[in-house]
């Protein structure tokens, strides 16, 4: 017996002299910052940007001719000025004298126009947001060289100022020698930039890790090295933040806020942002035969469920925040302001549905439906539409709710093979209402998901591009979003909250638009 | 001339492998068919590559890019025959060839999985073999309790606990990442390896015991079921009514004999935790082939599906292969059959 004590006394002095040693000395010094993500890039490929995720990292390590500021203000980077051609197709813009990239290649127009034409290259076949969005939404043609500091960009169409001009800056810039000289393949794990940091290492699946550029002026940068980690886990990520070693982690769930807040060590920021959630009533003929496509066909009908869902309790309840409800698809403060949002009244929507033809047959039900949602994708996503299915049926429309992993809900989006309803949420912006708009840019248009046909809208947005002032722009922003109101191919919902927890270390505000724009933070 | 009975073991031997051999390429052909089609199940992968806004134009254009506008026999072949060259394409999402992205993070993957087997196998003998000499003891009922408890434990759910309580409470160990050592070995540099051998242990302690505590659970309850069948045989009341002390019951003739189902297990096992790794990955932030899957899956990257589901298959349906040659050794009741 004694043997075996002083075995176990050994054992336990060991394990208490090794495990200080083993302490973790994961803390970031104070000249290094540390995020966490969630997903790791699928390359760095500035041409190719397929997330949010992706796109924080390339903002860093490229330059952009404008920057867009969180309230949706754009100011100069590589470029000081810009010029528009009376037509309102050409833009010229005016660089920066004496840019350079990582590498040392001094940075002109002809590397300008080259990273534009380089992208939009079928021959690259680039997928993603400047192939996929940023040049079918400008109309772009081409590109023209006219000195070494000025650039003209081509497109086939005038356009809203602010609009185009925050889809330029969306573009990344790079020297055409060094990409020149790469392959494809190359280029996507060699990224030469033109921003504040370079790349140092990527460890797929691990972390990126960047340094500040020595001698960069067009941006000032508080750390010398930047790690961007890869944490799938919520729970990980939020332990992390909470031992120190990482300073702002995003998408912290509702339900572990509270022990960041309390930790002592970081804080949550919670901000209202851009991107609108919504349920869609579908249109397609696909799905005429699927319960209550019929009934939601009718304008009175999807009125009449805008007042049956209490959109402030779903948000303070399983989003745990208070949200305002969206009165349109555009972002505050680009909305219409005349526009309230329609309030939680079950009975209003009793009162409409029954006058709209529906009313509650003996079982109560006034007829049924189905609303698919997605799980994973948004926040406390499966939650929220079981949410609103009660609150549909509550009213008698009997609901019954289908909801799919994202990665195979997602497949059912893009074709418009969801519905008759279902639950979606896509990105915004806070520079324009008619970035917000271009959803619903023609009747066929990819992201009308609803496959909504209402021909006052589409006829008035043809006539956009003959506006010659931005007051008369304004005004015919919002006799569109009143059409969209008053005829609703969505149920509005809200603007999805954004979460982020925060090192008590760091100076840094979180944006609304998602993205983590951490070049400018300080230490307190 | 008569062949010896040896010539006759050899002969059977050659056969018997032969015949592992051939049911192992029909395995592996097998999945190649099913990871393929069960992929192509779920729907046009295209929609997946273009952005939410594109036109019907630019979808269309892009699956015929892809090649998802074409038969599935036809994808299918054409995949088989680049499959033997070792091409399995590129990454869709990052243009990488597929394989490499494959091979570039087995090794993460096979030092969790080893340190797992190590963890679950050196804990399991002894915890089994003590079970069974202390059958009907508190002892005994205690083990298996626990070791039903390992069982029970959703793996998602220790990992998180152990990172709570071990890296974020006490502070011992880190709460995720990794520190390569088999890569930096495999890239020649030993040196390397071996100094980052210390830092990399503490990493790997947390999910190593994350996957290994299942399958610790598992193996020590058959162990020791198996420790008592043997217990119970003939021989080994031959053996005590000789004299032979209990270790020398226990250790030379019982625990041979009570392995023999341990050793099969082992390349089971082997695949039981390489299935296990997309859990732990994600919870720990390692960066090994199971997140790699995983997130290939959600972005239906097929070439990285496929060319993962192939290596693992291949690995797994090789050790097992190679398991059921040592049985064959080490049980010559299995060889003379």
């Amino acid at each position: 017996m004694v043997r075996k004590l002083s075995f176990l006394l050994i054992v336990v002095l060991l394990m208490t002299a090794v495990m200080p040693s083993l302490l973790s000395a994961q803390t970031p010094d104070d000249t290094t910052l540390v995020i966490a993500q969630s997903v790791d890039v699928a390359g760095l490929e500035p041409a190719s940007v397929n997330s949010r995720a992706e796109a924080n990292i390339f903002f860093h390590v490229f330059a952009t001719l404008f920057e867009i500021a969180d309230d949706g203000s754009l100011s100069p980077y590589l470029a000081t000025a810009y010029s528009i051609s009376e037509d309102g197709k050409e833009w010229t813009f005016t660089l920066n004298e004496g840019l350079t990239c990582h590498d040392g290649e001094a940075l002109t127009a002809e590397d300008v126009a080259y990273s534009f034409d380089r992208a939009f290259d079928p021959a690259n076949a680039f997928t993603g947001n400047t192939a996929g969005f940023v040049f079918p939404s400008i109309g772009f043609q081409g590109t023209r060289v006219e000195d070494d500091l000025n650039v003209t960009i081509i497109t086939d169409r005038r356009q809203s100022e602010n609009n185009r001009l925050a889809l330029i800056s969306e573009v990344y810039i790079h020297c055409k020698d060094s990409y020149a000289a790469m392959t494809l393949e190359e280029a996507a794990q060699n990224p030469i930039g033109s921003g504040p940091y370079r790349l140092v290492e990527w460890v797929p699946d691990d972390y990126i890790l960047l340094e500040a550029v020595e001698g960069y002026t067009l941006r000032e940068t508080a750390f010398k090295t930047h790690y961007w980690r890869v944490i799938p886990e919520a729970s990980t990520r939020v332990a992390e933040l909470i031992a120190g070693n990482v300073d702002v982690i995003a998408n912290v769930p509702p339900d572990q806020q509270a022990a960041i807040d309390t930790s002592g060590v970081a804080t949550v920021q919670a901000v209202a942002g851009t991107r609108r959630i919504y349920v869609g009533f579908q249109f397609g003929e696909n799905f005429a035969d699927a319960p209550g496509y019929e009934a939601l066909q009718k304008t009175e009908v999807r009125v009449a469920l805008q007042y049956a869902v209490d959109v402030p309790t779903i948000c303070a309840t399983l989003l745990g925040t208070q949200c305002e409800r969206a009165s349109s698809m555009v972002n505050p403060p680009n909305n219409n302001p005349d526009l309230a949002p329609y309030p939680y009244d079950p009975a209003k929507a009793e009162e409409l549905l029954d006058a709209a033809g529906y009313p509650r047959n003996a079982d109560g039900v006034r007829f049924e439906t189905v609303l698919m949602g997605p799980r994973g994708r948004y926040l406390n996503d499966a939650n929220v539409v079981q949410a609103i299915g009660q609150y549909l049926s509550d009213v008698g429309v009997k609901t019954t709710v289908d909801i799919r992993e994202w990665a195979d809900y997602r497949q059912l989006v893009g074709p418009k093979e969801v519905g008759p309803m279902f639950f979606l949420g896509t990105g915004g912006g806070t520079w324009s209402a008619l970035y917000d708009m271009t959803d619903l840019s023609s009747p066929t248009a990819g992201t009308n998901y609803t496959n909504w046909q209402n021909e006052d809208w589409f006829a008035l947005w043809n006539t956009l591009g003959d506006v010659t002032s931005p007051e008369e722009e304004r005004e015919k922003i919002n006799a569109l979003l009143d059409i969209f109101y008053n005829d609703p191919p969505w149920l509005l919902l809200y603007f999805q909250p954004d979460f982020y927890g925060v090192s008590n270390r760091l100076d840094w505000t979180a944006r609304r638009d998602e993205w983590i724009v951490i070049y400018n933070a300080k230490l307190k | 001339m008569m062949p010896s009975i040896g010539q006759i073991e050899t002969i059977h031997m050659g056969k018997y492998i032969l015949r592992r051999v051939l049911q192992s390429f029909i395995v592996i052909l097998g999945v190649t068919l099913l990871s393929f089609l069960t992929i192509h199940l779920s729907g046009d992968p295209t929609y997946l590559f273009v952005s939410e806004r594109a036109s019907e134009q630019e979808i269309i254009e892009t699956r015929a890019k892809l090649g998802f506008d074409r038969p599935l026999p036809e994808q299918y072949l054409t995949f088989l025959g680049k499959l033997v060259q070792g091409d399995f394409g590129n990454s869709l999402r990052s243009r990488k060839p597929a394989i490499e992205l494959v091979l570039e993070r087995l090794p993460a993957t096979l030092e969790l999985t080893f340190c797992a087997m190590i963890f679950s196998i050196t804990l399991a003998l002894p915890i089994g073999i003590i079970s069974a000499i202390r059958r009907g003891t508190p002892v005994d009922g205690g083990v298996m309790l626990l070791a039903m408890f390992g069982q029970s434990m959703p793996s998602f759910w220790l990992g998180i606990m152990l990172l709570l309580f071990v890296g974020l409470q006490l502070r011992w160990l880190p709460i995720s990442g990794h520190e390569p050592i088999l890569s930096v070995m495999l890239e020649g540099n030993v040196g390397g390896a071996i100094t980052a051998l210390p830092e990399a242990i503490r990493y790997l302690i947390l999910p190593s015991i994350t996957i290994g505590v299942f399958s610790l659970s598992r193996n020590a309850r058959l162990i020791r079921s198996s420790m008592l069948e043997v217990l119970n045989q003939d021989y080994i009341v031959t053996a005590r009514s000789k004299g032979l002390n209990q270790r020398g019951v226990i250790f030379k003739h019982a625990l041979k004999n009570a392995m023999l189902p341990v050793v099969t297990l082992l390349g089971l096992e082997f695949g039981f935790l390489l299935s296990g790794v997309v859990v732990t990955e994600t919870v720990f932030s390692w960066p090994g082939v199971g997140r790699l899957v995983f997130n290939a899956i959600t972005q239906r990257d097929i070439p990285v599906v496929q060319a993962a589901v192939v290596t693992f298959s291949f690995m797994f349906v090789l050790l097992n292969l190679l398991v059921d040659i040592l049985y064959v050794q080490l049980d010559p009741r299995i060889r003379l059959s």
